[in-house]
C-alpha cells in the first residue's frame, strides 16, 4: 500500500512539475486536484478533499510572474496529503507539513531551470542541421527525462519512509514549533495576494481590493458570492466608464476624459 | 522532395490546421524546457518549426528561419500565443518573397513579448487562477469532489483564449497587433479583469490570511484580548496590514519573494516562541 502510494506520488510530482501544457500542468500541480486520486488510492476521498482544499487556500494567490516561484504547492501537496492520510492527521496538521515542503520545493524548480540550459545549447546544434525531431527532443523529451531523475526519487523516498518518521517527529517537535509553522500557514497566503496586487498593479483600482476585503469581513459573503459580485462590479464599471467617455466626447468633442491606465510601476 | 518544390511558385498560404498545430505545440511545451539562460526560446522555435518547414522547402532557408527563432524569447504562454501568430504571418510573407528582414521578425517578438506577458499575467494568473481555484476550494471544503473538476476550468479557458489569440495574431499581423494594444477594447478588458482580480484578492485576503494576537490581559476588572481590541477598531486589521505591507515592499524593492518568505517564517516562529501569536 505504502509502496503504491509512494510510487504514485513520485510519478504525479514528476509529471505535473514537468510542465506539460501551460495551464494544464498547473492544474495538476494543485493540492486540491491531486487530492482526489490520493483519496481514491487510499480509500478516503472526503478527508483527502478537505485536506487538499485546506492546503489549496494557502497557495491560491501564489503566482510567479517570470521570476522564481516563491513556494511549490505541488511538492507541498504531493508529500503532505498522503502522509497526512496515512497518519490520520487533521487538515491543520497537513498544512503544517505542507508549508516547509512547499518552501523546499522551490529549489527543485531552480535546479530544473539551470539544467534546462543544456537543452537550449543542444537545440542550437539541431537547428543548424534543420533537425525538427531533434528540436522536439530538446523541447519535450530531454527536459522531461531529466525531470524524472530530479523529481521522482525525492518524493518517493519522502512518502515511502516519511510515514513512520512523521509520527515520531510530530511527537518530538516542541509545541511552539508546530504552532509557529501553522502560523506561517496562516500568513503565507498574504505573500500570494501581495504578489497579485503587485501584478495587477493599477493603483487607481486599489479601492476594489478594499471593497472585496470588507465585503467578506463585514458582510460575511463566501467565495462564490464574492465571484458573482466581483464580476457584476467589473462589468458595471467598464460599461459606465465607457458610457462616460462617449458622453464627454459628445459634449466636449475631445477624447481622453481621464486616463485609466496608470501602469507606471513596471520595475 | 524539397528539391522538387524548389522551382514552383511559392504561394504557400498557411491553413488553419498549420496554425492550430503550432499553437497546440506551443501550449503544450512552452514551459517544459524553460531555462534561466533562454527561457521559452526552445519551445517557441519548436512550436513554429513545422510551419517554417512548410514555408521554406530549401534547407538553408529553413535552417536560417529556425535560427531566427532561437533568439531569446520569453512571454506569457497564453498572450504570447498572439506573437506566435504574428511570427507565422511574417514568415509567410517573407517566404512568398516580400521584403521582410530577419530583424523585423525578431524585433516584433522582442518588442511585444513584455507587454503581452503583462496582460497575460493580469488576466490569466491575476484573475482566472485565484477565481477558479478559490471557488474550487470552497466547493471541496466539506469533502466534495466538485472542486477537482472546477480546477480544470483553468486548463480549458486559457487554452481556448490562447487559441483565439494565436489566430488573431496571425490574421492581424504586426502593425495591427501593436495598435490592438493601444486600442479601446483591450484596455477595457484589462480594466475589467483587474477590477475582478482585485476584488477577489481582497475577498480572499479577508477569508484566508490568518493572523491574530490572542494575548489576554485584565483591564478594569474584565479580561480582554489584544485581538478583541483590534477587531473593535477594524476587523481583519492584521491580515490587511500584512498584505499591504508586503505589497508596498514589492513596489519599493521589486519582486524579492525569497526575502518575504523568510521574513514570514521568522515572524511566525519568533511570534510563536514568545507567545505573541
Amino acid at each position: 500500500m505504502n509502496l503504491v502510494v509512494a510510487i504514485f506520488a513520485g510519478l504525479w510530482f514528476w509529471f505535473a512539475s514537468g510542465c506539460w501544457g501551460y495551464t494544464f500542468h498547473y492544474v495538476l500541480k494543485q493540492p486540491l486536484v491531486m487530492a482526489l486520486p490520493f483519496g481514491i488510492l487510499m480509500g478516503d476521498i472526503p478527508t483527502a478533499m478537505i485536506i487538499g482544499a485546506t492546503i489549496e487556500l494557502v497557495y491560491v494567490g501564489l503566482i510567479s510572474p517570470g521570476a522564481n516561484i516563491p513556494a511549490d504547492e505541488c511538492f507541498a501537496g504531493v508529500i503532505s496529503i498522503p502522509l497526512a492520510l496515512l497518519a490520520g492527521a487533521k487538515p491543520e496538521t497537513a498544512v503544517v507539513l505542507a508549508v516547509p515542503f512547499g518552501l523546499l520545493g522551490t529549489f527543485l524548480d531552480q535546479l530544473r531551470r539551470t539544467v534546462n540550459a543544456r537543452w537550449a545549447h543542444l537545440a542550437d546544434k539541431y537547428a543548424a542541421d534543420g533537425d525538427e525531431k531533434g528540436l522536439f527532443r530538446c523541447a519535450f523529451t530531454y527536459p522531461l527525462a531529466a525531470g524524472f531523475v530530479m523529481r521522482f526519487p525525492v518524493v518517493f523516498v519522502a512518502v515511502y519512509f516519511g510515514a513512520n518518521a512523521l509520527e515520531s517527529l510530530l511527537g518530538y517537535l516542541p509545541e511552539w514549533v508546530m504552532h509557529g509553522i501553522s502560523v506561517t500557514g496562516g500568513v503565507l497566503p498574504a505573500l500570494g495576494f501581495a504578489i497579485l496586487l503587485f501584478v495587477i498593479g493599477q493603483k487607481m483600482l486599489l479601492p476594489f481590493f478594499f471593497i472585496g476585503f470588507f465585503a467578506v469581513k463585514y458582510l460575511g459573503i463566501n467565495t462564490m458570492a464574492a465571484a458573482v459580485f466581483g464580476v457584476c462590479i467589473a462589468v458595471l464599471v467598464v460599461l459606465i466608464s465607457n458610457q462616460n467617455k462617449n458622453d464627454i466626447l459628445q459634449t466636449v468633442g475631445v477624447g481622453a476624459n481621464r486616463d485609466d491606465d496608470d501602469d507606471d510601476d513596471d520595475e | 522532395m524539397a528539391e522538387m518544390l524548389q522551382n514552383e511558385v511559392r504561394e504557400s498560404v498557411l491553413t488553419e490546421k498549420d496554425i492550430k498545430k503550432a499553437y497546440t505545440r506551443w501550449y503544450n511545451c512552452c514551459e517544459i524546457s524553460n531555462s534561466y539562460e533562454r527561457m521559452q526560446t526552445v519551445s517557441f522555435c519548436y512550436a513554429i518549426s513545422s510551419v517554417l518547414k512548410k514555408l521554406y522547402p530549401k534547407k538553408e532557408e529553413y535552417v536560417a528561419a529556425l535560427q531566427r527563432h532561437l533568439n531569446f524569447f520569453n512571454s506569457q504562454g497564453i498572450w504570447g500565443s498572439s506573437l506566435l501568430g504574428v511570427a507565422m504571418a511574417l514568415e509567410e510573407e517573407k517566404a512568398i518573397g516580400k521584403d521582410i528582414s530577419d530583424e523585423t521578425i525578431i524585433n516584433v517578438k522582442t518588442g511585444l513579448m513584455g507587454p503581452m506577458a503583462g496582460i497575460g499575467d493580469t488576466i490569466d494568473w491575476g484573475t482566472w487562477k485565484p477565481l477558479f481555484f478559490s471557488i474550487a476550494a470552497s466547493f471541496s471544503m466539506q469533502g466534495g469532489i466538485a472542486g477537482f473538476f472546477i480546477c480544470f476550468l483553468f486548463a480549458l479557458v486559457p487554452f481556448l483564449e490562447g487559441w483565439y489569440l494565436s489566430k488573431l495574431g496571425y490574421r492581424l499581423g504586426r502593425e495591427a497587433i501593436s495598435k490592438l494594444l493601444e486600442g479601446g477594447w483591450i484596455k477595457q478588458l484589462i480594466m475589467g479583469s483587474s477590477i475582478l482580480g482585485l476584488f477577489m484578492v481582497g475577498a480572499l485576503s479577508a477569508s484566508s490570511v490568518a493572523l491574530e494576537i490572542p494575548i489576554t490581559f485584565t483591564m478594569g476588572g474584565t479580561e480582554t484580548s489584544v485581538q478583541a481590541i483590534l477587531d473593535s477598531i477594524l476587523p481583519g486589521l492584521l491580515p490587511l496590514a500584512l498584505v499591504l505591507g508586503i505589497y508596498t515592499f514589492f513596489r519599493k524593492r521589486g519582486q524579492k519573494f525569497g526575502r518575504v518568505v523568510f521574513f514570514l517564517l521568522g515572524l511566525s516562529m519568533v511570534g510563536s516562541l514568545i507567545g505573541l501569536f
